[in-house]
């Protein structure tokens, strides 16, 4: 048997379509080696295409044990000697080793960003012998038989080192900052309570945990002031409009006094201020604004609308989507998508539409992204049924992507001033002149209209209602994944590969809870901790320029080695002060995890008394599980429920929408969870009884 | 020395330095209350006590002030 090519790529999926869509001669043959699949296709040649399981090497220390810091030595090896439970990475490994034996030339077709990049060198360097140097490179945004094909015959001569040097340095640098800081976290708390308990942080956690903490500082501080909203009912023909006082009033007295002077009476118009102006179309999408997109439209988690894509992309049926670009580059035929969109019936008519234009011509952002353009949609078919999660992204990616083709919006808003016993309220209205891109976005657009009647200058308005309104100043709104990844990408923290997880180990670590991010004692005290013994850690400013560094190594105009000392240098005193108060830090530590852990177990405020907190408890003598009252100890509230003794309980922090009382959440082994309302008299109860 | 409402370290009038914010947010807004609807200082108190919106250390902050009847 002759020598063969070898395609290394990132995942399962994309080797298979790699294979299936360079195959020239007859099908692919499917193989397996120790469960491991790997794809044989002919072309010019035979072809061998094997996938990764993402990263299979990295970084350890050199150093056995995970009980001691600093740990500044370190290496790159397999990752299942350095985690447990990834054995599956040892298996991986051996077979692309062995496939590599046969192969004689090399290409990395892992995709094309710092992490496959990453992946690809690694796979390349150590399981296949050091054929990073001699390895090409296939670059492409989408796996779509012609991209792939087109990408296959115009193969870059090799590797993109600079980005490779760029990937490394993150990781090292990461690894360093991660394992050292977490390591003298962890390890002062157990050295202190005895008990282990993973705490972590780490170059972009820190200074994430730092942008929420501040903003609850402030929620927690926060004092509100009174003012009041005046508002009036006006009957305009047959409908009823609510006009709202020219300002807020900041004295009471001075709010009824104006209420009272509009009661009964008329109103007249004395202008109407109308304007126009055009909407233009939205940019397309890159990774963060489909995150933010798809957060406020369907809910979903920035990690959750990551997958999603990912998974959208392996299907082909976007491009790539780990982009921060938002340009449509003219090379991935406009014409070619939008007419394998017309396809689709519910895209038909709008397809049609925008081919029918003289020029194609996108609505683009300002970012840019060297390795790929902005997020868009292949026009393929789904092979497989899509979940209904998937099938929502595809369609907000579609329509945007053909949303940036069509004209501005042109819309009116006006603006009348209603005159009522020499008080001036405003009432306003808007409207749609001209749809534009709105047509294309409908579903998705946030914006309603309304209609006023006509309405002439002079005209004498019936008041129907006088409205006043108690009102309190508030403070700022609390960040949600999605806007905290917009606050993480507008300061330059983090890649847009890592944000969503960051996010997530804040969440995982119980440092932050809850949608509406709330911080929990133990979020504080790591985050008072880290800004009392190594401020720099969570300095944003300091996050931002070693992140500006490391990009300059992709520019190559920094080296990676220099990044690396310069780390060292500003980790080393840290770890030396954090030793020293290692006692003081631990305490710290160690009363915030006792103080999380009953937190935790608390599912909301007592119905009863009104001032308790109602918590999961264990009776002394029985063991048994129950919820019980936090003032039953003072003496002042005996109120406790029952709980299942069997399978998990977690506290839901939402209250019951019949009656009010906070709910739990109770799953059984191999079951799926149901929500547990403890009020025995909660009318649902009887409702499901009845229906029984 | 210890903060007069939790555990952490605190300057010489007793508070820690997020409660001492929170003390100052309480008189910074003191005016504006009294101009709205011309509360005294203990009424201003009882009224933050029971806002929903008021921030959990003002609130602690708060009901020491009331407890100690400090002006």
């Amino acid at each position: 048997m002759g020598k063969h090519t070898l395609i290394i790529t990132e995942k399962p999926d994309a080797a298979h379509r790699i294979a299936s869509a360079l195959t020239e001669k007859g099908k692919i043959k499917e193989m397996e080696d120790n469960g491991v699949p790997y794809y044989i296709c002919r072309r010019d040649r035979e072809i061998v295409v094997v996938p990764a399981l993402g990263h299979l090497y990295t970084i350890a220390e050199e150093r056995k044990g995970r009980n001691h810091y600093p740990a500044f030595n370190f290496r790159w090896v397999p990752k299942h000697s350095a985690e447990r439970r990834i054995s599956k990475a040892r298996r991986w490994i051996e077979t692309i080793s062995k496939l590599a034996d046969g192969a004689d030339t090399f290409i990395d077709a892992c995709d094309y960003d710092i992490e496959g990049s990453v992946i690809g060198y690694c796979i390349l360097r150590f399981a296949c012998s050091n054929k990073e140097n001699i390895s090409k490179r296939m670059r492409y945004s989408t796996l779509t038989k012609d991209e792939l094909e087109l990408s296959y015959n115009n193969l870059l001569p090799q590797l993109d080192f600079a980005l490779i040097e760029a990937g490394i340095a993150r990781h090292e640098v990461d690894w360093l900052y991660g394992v050292n800081l977490s390591r003298a976290l962890t390890i002062a708390a157990k050295n202190w309570s005895g008990k282990y308990a993973t705490l972590s942080t780490g170059r972009v956690q820190g200074p994430t945990l730092m942008y929420i903490v501040t903003k609850e500082r402030i929620i927690r501080s926060f004092v509100p002031k009174p003012y009041w909203k005046i508002n009036v009912r006006i009957q305009l023909r047959h409908s009823v409009f609510e006009a709202e006082y020219k300002k807020k009033i900041e004295r009471k007295g001075e709010a009824a006094a104006v209420a009272s002077a509009c009661k009964e009476e008329e109103g007249k118009v004395r202008t109407i201020d109308v304007r126009e102006f055009q909407q233009k179309p939205p940019a397309p999408f890159n990774l963060g604004t489909l995150q933010s997109e798809a957060y406020s439209l369907f809910g979903y988690t920035p990690n959750r609308t990551s997958r999603i894509a990912q998974r959208l992309y392996l299907e082909a049926l976007i491009s790539y989507p780990r982009t921060s670009s938002q340009k449509l580059p003219i090379e991935i035929n406009y014409e070619r998508i939008l007419n394998k969109l017309k396809d689709f019936s519910k895209y038909r008519k709008l397809a049609e539409e925008l081919l029918s234009k003289s020029e194609l011509k996108p609505r683009e952002g300002k970012k840019i992204d060297p390795a790929h353009p902005a997020i868009y949609p292949t026009g393929n078919k789904p092979e497989t049924d899509l979940r209904s999660s998937e099938e929502k992204v595809l369609d907000l990616v579609a329509r945007r992507f053909m949303a940036v083709f069509s004209e501005s919006a042109i819309k009116q808003s006006m603006r009348v001033h209603i005159d009522i016993n020499g008080h001036c309220f405003y009432l306003r209205g808007r409207r749609i002149l001209k749809e534009g891109w709105l047509t294309l976005y409908k579903p998705y657009v946030r914006s309603e209209e309304i209609l006023l009647p006509p309405i002439k200058e002079g005209q004498i308005v019936k008041i129907k209602k006088v409205i006043l309104e108690d009102n309190f100043t508030k403070p700022p709104p609390r960040y949600n994944p999605a806007s905290l990844l917009r606050k993480m990408e507008e300061t330059g923290i983090g890649t847009k590969a890592t944000r969503a997880n960051v996010i997530k180990t804040l969440y995982d670590r119980k440092y932050i809870r809850e949608e509406k991010i709330v911080v929990s004692d133990l979020g504080f005290e790591v985050l008072e901790v880290l800004e009392k013994y190594c401020p720099s850690v969570v300095s944003i400013e300091l996050t931002s320029e070693l992140e500006e560094r490391m990009n300059k190594i992709q520019a190559k105009k920094e080296d990676k080695e220099g990044v690396l000392v310069d780390t060292v240098k500003m980790l080393k005193p840290i770890m030396e002060e954090l030793k020293k108060k290692e006692k003081i830090v631990g305490e710290q530590l160690s009363i915030a995890i006792r103080k999380a852990k009953l937190e935790e177990r608390i599912v909301g405020s007592c119905r009863v008394c009104g001032t308790g907190k109602l918590m999961i408890l264990y009776s002394r003598k029985t063991r048994k599980r129950f919820i019980g009252c936090t003032n039953y100890f003072e003496g002042k509230c005996e109120t406790s429920f029952p709980l299942p003794q069997k399978g998990s309980i977690k506290p839901l922090r939402k209250n019951c929408n019949r009656c009010g009382w906070p709910t739990v959440q109770v799953q059984r082994r191999g079951k799926r969870p149901w929500t547990l309302c403890f009020n025995p008299n909660c009318p649902l109860k009887d409702e499901r009884r009845k229906n029984r | 020395m210890k903060c007069i409402v939790c555990n952490r370290a605190c300057d010489k009038k007793g508070y820690c330095r997020f409660h001492k914010k929170a003390l100052q947010n309480i008189v910074k807004s003191y005016p504006s209350w009294k101009k709205a609807l011309g509360l005294s200082w203990e009424e201003y108190l009882n009224e933050i006590s029971e806002n929903s919106i008021t921030g959990e250390w003002a609130k602690e902050v708060v009901k020491h002030l009331i407890k100690s009847g400090e002006k």
